[in-house]
């Protein structure tokens, strides 16, 4: 049984469907990359699965459970974290209160918090020393950082993260890999990416979304074999330049 | 120079109640980005309570006191049920109308049960005061100044040092993201009305014994405590505090060195001067930052 099944998700805005009926699989221990195109409902897939966005029809199943309908308030606690595009760090709480506020949907004390976040500062040493500074005064790649941690200190068995490159330079992108090519020994990833080549470094399996529907799925390799899709998708050209 | 030291302690007394109210305005403005209009009437009812418990009823002060502020919590949890959550996924606008109308509903309430005379309650002192060198220390100031003192560090500890102002801190900051992190948020806008309500009813019963207890007396604080929040910078905790305690030493000023009946107008001349010349207010610009 799959971890996460999405089956026939629709979801709209209003008139606009953004999703057309889209049905993936993420198994247990799995990093599955979503490709696509601005628009193509990425981000409207993850904010379905945390519960931001509610579903028109179709269903999501997580650990064989129907959590379509839910709010993110109770899918976090089901082990769900959805780290969202823009990086969404509280700008007026420090770094350490940010990632500390990660763990809002665990019962634990304060203490068992605050310790666990100061262990998190192993896994991304960059930001230990900026532990005390408020969330508007970092940088992109510093925040993207910050709302990883955060992310994880949920302790998910599902990690949703959107769009983890955007806006960072080269050099930061590749640390943020990094890092999620460490979390996965741990916890299974859905990742959105539109830098197809970083997305699909890490990943086990990919899908590509076009318009509200999956056009293609499958491993890494087949996805770059697709000359059609590599050439559309995964800047095809680029890779036959080189 | 020794009316001057009794001005400013008259002052500040005046001015720790238009702080109290201010808070008030500012925690349910940051929660919520609206503006309660019904935040002066908290401090209406809560010494209509007082009346209700202590003279007519003839309870011993203390427990009206705690019986009032327990009332003022419950209304808090009413208005955030029956005003705010209907529409909290509405722009501003119709949230700020019904603050309007619940306000209009309280003060109607207590005028159809009390009527338009004012009501008189006690201070919590017997003694009216002592003098202290030059300055005669009213007790009620007093308590007001003593009070104030207390819940400003109370609203530091609490907001600053525990997991649950942090929470708060996160859901007036970005709603969406504290609910994918667990944090519940209408829990936490429920929290925010009843500290809020508290907040007000409290800074009414303390000025209650200075003024007279009537249907007018909530949105008088209430002005002079917007007032303040624009003057310190709307959305600013300190701004609120330092912005009220501003505008009572002003006004008392005002009203002994140029004139009594203007009294009340010195607090919106200053809050004019503030809006041409510096309309971020006081603390405005690490408000700019947060936002």
């Amino acid at each position: 049984m799959p971890l996460l099944e999405i089956r026939n998700l629709v979801v709209r805005y209003g008139e606009i469907e953004a999703l057309r009926g889209i049905t993936i699989a993420v198994e247990q221990g799995q990093v599955v990359t979503l490709l696509g195109a601005n628009g193509a409902g990425k981000s409207t897939t993850l904010r379905a699965i945390s519960g931001l966005e509610k579903p028109a029809s179709g269903d999501i199943l997580f650990d064989g459970h129907s959590i379509a309908g839910l709010g993110p308030e109770a899918i976090v606690r089901l082990g769900i974290s959805h780290v969202p595009e823009g990086r969404r760090v509280f700008p007026g709480l420090t770094v350490k209160e940010n990632i500390m506020l990660g763990a809002s949907n665990r019962k634990v004390s304060a203490s068992q918090i605050s310790r666990e976040a100061d262990a998190m500062f192993d896994l991304f040493p960059d930001i230990r020393t900026f532990s005390n500074a408020l969330g508007w005064t970092l940088s992109g790649g510093q925040l993207q950082m910050v709302a990883v941690a955060r992310g994880l200190m949920a302790k998910p068995r599902l990690l949703l993260l959107d769009e983890p490159s955007l806006g960072l330079a080269p050099v930061i992108v590749q640390a943020v890999f990094r890092i999620i090519s460490q979390i996965r020994k741990d916890t299974t990833v859905l990742l959105v990416e539109q830098n197809a080549r970083m997305g699909l470094s890490v990943a086990d399996h990919g899908f590509v979304l076009e318009t509200g529907r999956i056009v293609l799925g499958g491993k890494p390799d087949e996805l770059w074999g697709n000359e059609a899709i590599a050439a559309a998708y995964l800047g095809g050209h680029a890779k036959a330049r080189a | 120079m020794d009316l001057v030291l009794q001005l400013l302690f008259t002052g500040i007394g005046i001015g720790a109640v238009y702080a109290l109210v201010a808070l008030g305005f500012v925690l349910i403005f940051r929660a919520t980005n609206v503006v309660n209009f019904a935040q002066g009437e908290f401090s209406m009812v809560a010494a209509y309570l007082m009346v209700v418990f202590s003279v007519d009823l003839g309870w011993p002060y203390w427990l009206s006191f705690l019986i009032a502020l327990a009332g003022m919590a419950l209304l808090g949890v009413i208005f955030n049920l029956g005003v705010y959550y209907p529409l909290r996924h509405r722009t501003y606008l119709p949230v700020i109308i019904a603050t309007i109308g619940a306000s209009i509903l309280l003060s109607n309430s207590v005028l159809a049960i009390y009527g338009p005379q004012p009501q008189v309650l006690q201070g919590w002192f017997d003694t009216p005061g002592i003098q202290l060198g030059p300055v005669y220390l009213d007790s009620q100031y007093l308590l007001i100044i003593a009070v104030t003192i207390l819940l400003v560090l109370f609203n530091f500890w609490f907001f600053e040092k525990t997991l649950l102002g942090k929470k708060l801190q996160a859901t007036s900051q970005d709603k969406e993201m504290a609910s994918l992190l667990g944090i519940s948020v209408s829990t936490m806008i429920m929290i925010t009305f009843i500290y809020s309500a508290v907040l007000g009813g409290l800074a009414g019963i303390l000025v209650a014994p200075v003024l007279f207890v009537s249907i007018q007396m909530g949105s008088t604080i209430a002005l002079k405590a917007f007032a303040a929040t624009i003057i310190g910078g709307f959305g600013d905790v300190t701004g609120a505090i330092i912005g009220g305690l501003a505008l009572g030493v002003i006004e008392t000023f005002g009203a002994a060195y140029i004139s009594v009946p203007y009294k009340d107008g010195f607090a919106f001349l200053v809050l004019i001067a503030f809006l041409i010349f510096r309309p971020q207010g006081i603390f405005g610009e690490r408000v700019a930052e947060k936002a």
